[in-house]
């Protein structure tokens, strides 16, 4: 019987290997071969023929599959095996196998058997009969099914230091069913370029999970950016602007009118509330969104800014999240009084800026931040402080303001001192405009935000 | 930045130098969990930290919430000035147990 050509192998498998003029048929070794050259010849051919597949395939599945059973038609063997290292390093698993036994996901410890030895010792494998191999273990599988192994080869899989696996080819067909030093070049060869192609699979899923990641992150931020307030007309009385220096942000504001007329006590109140989470990233974004949520619920129902602020720091301890905390201010506005009743938790000093420009007084907290312990206030909750404005403003900020880059202070820190000069330069304009005037003076073009900055205005009465 | 840990008398002593940010904290965070695992008082010596963000008093306020929850003291000392400015303007100086020095915290546990 005439041996199998690639064309009949890539026929029976239903593959087809893009094969140039100079592409020689892969052969079985053994009488057929009959000088070293024509072996040489051949095994060029397998390796250029089979490296071109490697590259060129995005199946890695595919590729393995059927890379194995070319390369153990070719070397005129039973079976063959795929194994990769596990993330942890800590065992081998079957990632593909050719041959009439299924050994796909199976697992060997690293350093167990023969193919764990191979990765183990970074050093291809030739075992004449694996049954008296001390590390072999596929009794089980011949005790299973009946599949004898006798003689293997394993070369590992690696990139410099770096181990990937390896390549197992069992018992050679024909001649003295051993396998020799050309089989092992070949095969060292080729899991060279295997290898080159396995890496380039997880770089490119590497790539694929990252763009997953970053769309998800995108949509994450549309979501919190749609949870702020809209912006509001220059006559209404409260304001805010949020700045990320991130996709998503760790600072949050809110505004909500409970009305100017009704039955309900607390009704003409605008409530207002700023936070800003401990750290940045995504584990702050959910943090903020739980924090604003509770805000937004409870500033319905409680009267008191420092009853409110109380039962969310009830709230975020109840499930602790690594030490993570919130600094947050919570007030209204008396809509027809012009008074202000605040609460600070750990926050950043707002300011009070009177109408004729004299002197800022600043409200330092006297509580500490939320989410550290339930225990931290009594039942009166945090401290609250009554503000009248009159025709002044208050200025509430996170810290990403005052420790912002400004071109304006010559690439400085802004500062606390900085943010009263800035907050005084905008004076004059309209309320929306001072805030986003107040944003564009700490955004230095081309270089991203050192952290979320958030401003909140109240004016005690809406001239300006 | 770098957390050196050292035994004291009853206690651990972690000792914090330089920027404290949001790189190393998880390694802060690690290393003051990993100090309270034994169950000894750990006092966190924060004399060299030029700079502390957030992210680092996070880990500091996680430490605190895992040793109240075993019983276990945990004392800051010797809290730098840029350190302390962040913890005062925030209030925490009423969250946590700061001794001026690792000596007056080892006093303090001693008594």
């Amino acid at each position: 019987m005439p041996p199998p050509t690639m064309d009949d192998t890539a026929a029976a498998t239903g593959h087809h290997a893009d094969m140039s003029q100079s592409d020689r048929p892969d052969t079985l070794p053994g009488d057929l071969v009959t000088s070293d050259r024509e072996v040489f010849a051949n095994h060029m051919a397998l390796i250029a023929s089979m490296t071109r597949e490697f590259s060129s395939s995005r199946d890695s599945q595919a590729v393995s599959r059927h890379g194995l059973e070319r390369i153990t038609t070719f070397l005129g063997a039973e079976a063959s095996s795929l194994f990769l290292l596990s993330d942890d390093g800590r065992d081998l698993y079957c990632a593909a196998c050719f041959g009439p036994v299924d050994v796909t996901g199976m697992r060997v410890p690293l350093g167990q058997g023969i193919v764990g030895r191979a990765v183990k010792r970074n050093k291809t494998q030739m075992v004449r009969d694996a049954r008296h191999d001390p590390d072999f273990g596929g009794q089980d599988i011949a005790e299973e099914t009946g599949f004898v192994t006798r003689s293997v080869l394993v070369a590992p899989l690696s990139l410099g230091s770096e181990r990937l696996g390896a390549i197992e080819i069992i018992n050679k067909a024909g001649g003295d069913g051993l396998f020799d030093e050309h089989d092992q070049t070949l095969l060292e060869v080729l899991a060279g370029s295997a290898a080159l192609a396995i890496d380039n699979f997880r770089l490119t899923q590497r790539l694929v999970e990252q763009e997953r990641a970053r769309h998800e992150l995108a949509l994450a931020a549309e979501i919190q950016r749609s949870l702020l307030p809209r912006p509001t007309e220059d006559a209404y009385p409260v304001h805010g602007i949020n700045a990320a220096a991130r996709l998503v942000s760790g600072d949050f504001f809110d505004i909500v009118d409970c009305g100017e007329e009704g039955g309900r006590p607390g009704t003409g109140r605008i409530w207002f509330a700023i936070g800003d989470v401990s750290g940045k990233g995504m584990n702050a974004a959910i943090l903020m969104t739980k924090t604003a949520s509770l805000f937004r619920c409870l500033c319905k129902t409680v009267d008191n800014p420092g009853r409110l602020l109380a039962s969310i720091n009830a709230e975020l301890c109840e499930t602790g999240s690594h030490g993570m905390f919130v600094t947050m201010i919570a007030g209204y506005l008396d809509r027809e009084t012009g008074n202000v009743v605040l609460a600070n938790a750990g926050h950043e000093p707002p300011l009070i800026v009177p109408a004729d420009g004299g002197a800022m007084d600043a409200v330092p907290a006297e509580a500490p931040p939320l989410g550290i312990a339930s225990d931290i206030v009594g039942p009166e909750g945090y401290p609250e402080h009554p503000l009248h404005l009159g025709d002044g403003s208050l200025y509430v900020f996170t810290d990403g303001l005052t420790e912002a880059y400004t071109a304006a202070e010559g690439d400085a820190v802004l500062g606390t001192e900085g943010a009263r000069r800035l907050i005084r330069r905008v004076a004059a304009l309209p309320a929306a405009d001072r805030l986003r005037e107040i944003l564009a003076r700490v955004t230095v073009p081309g270089r991203p935000l050192r952290d979320d900055v958030t401003v909140l205005l109240v004016q005690g009465s809406a001239a300006p | 930045m770098t957390v050196d840990i050292a035994a004291r008398g009853p206690a651990t002593v972690a000792a914090l130098s330089g920027e404290v940010d949001l790189e190393c904290s998880p390694a802060v965070r690690r290393a003051l969990l990993d100090a309270l695992r034994d169950g000894r008082p750990v006092i966190v010596d924060l004399s060299l930290v030029s700079y502390i963000d957030s992210s680092g008093i996070a880990s500091l306020v996680e430490a605190y919430q895992a040793a109240r929850k075993q019983g276990t003291a945990l004392m800051l000392a010797a809290v730098s000035p840029a350190a302390l400015r962040v913890m005062q303007l925030a209030r925490l100086d009423r969250v946590f147990n700061i001794r001026p020095t690792v000596d007056d915290a080892l006093a303090v546990l001693a008594q």
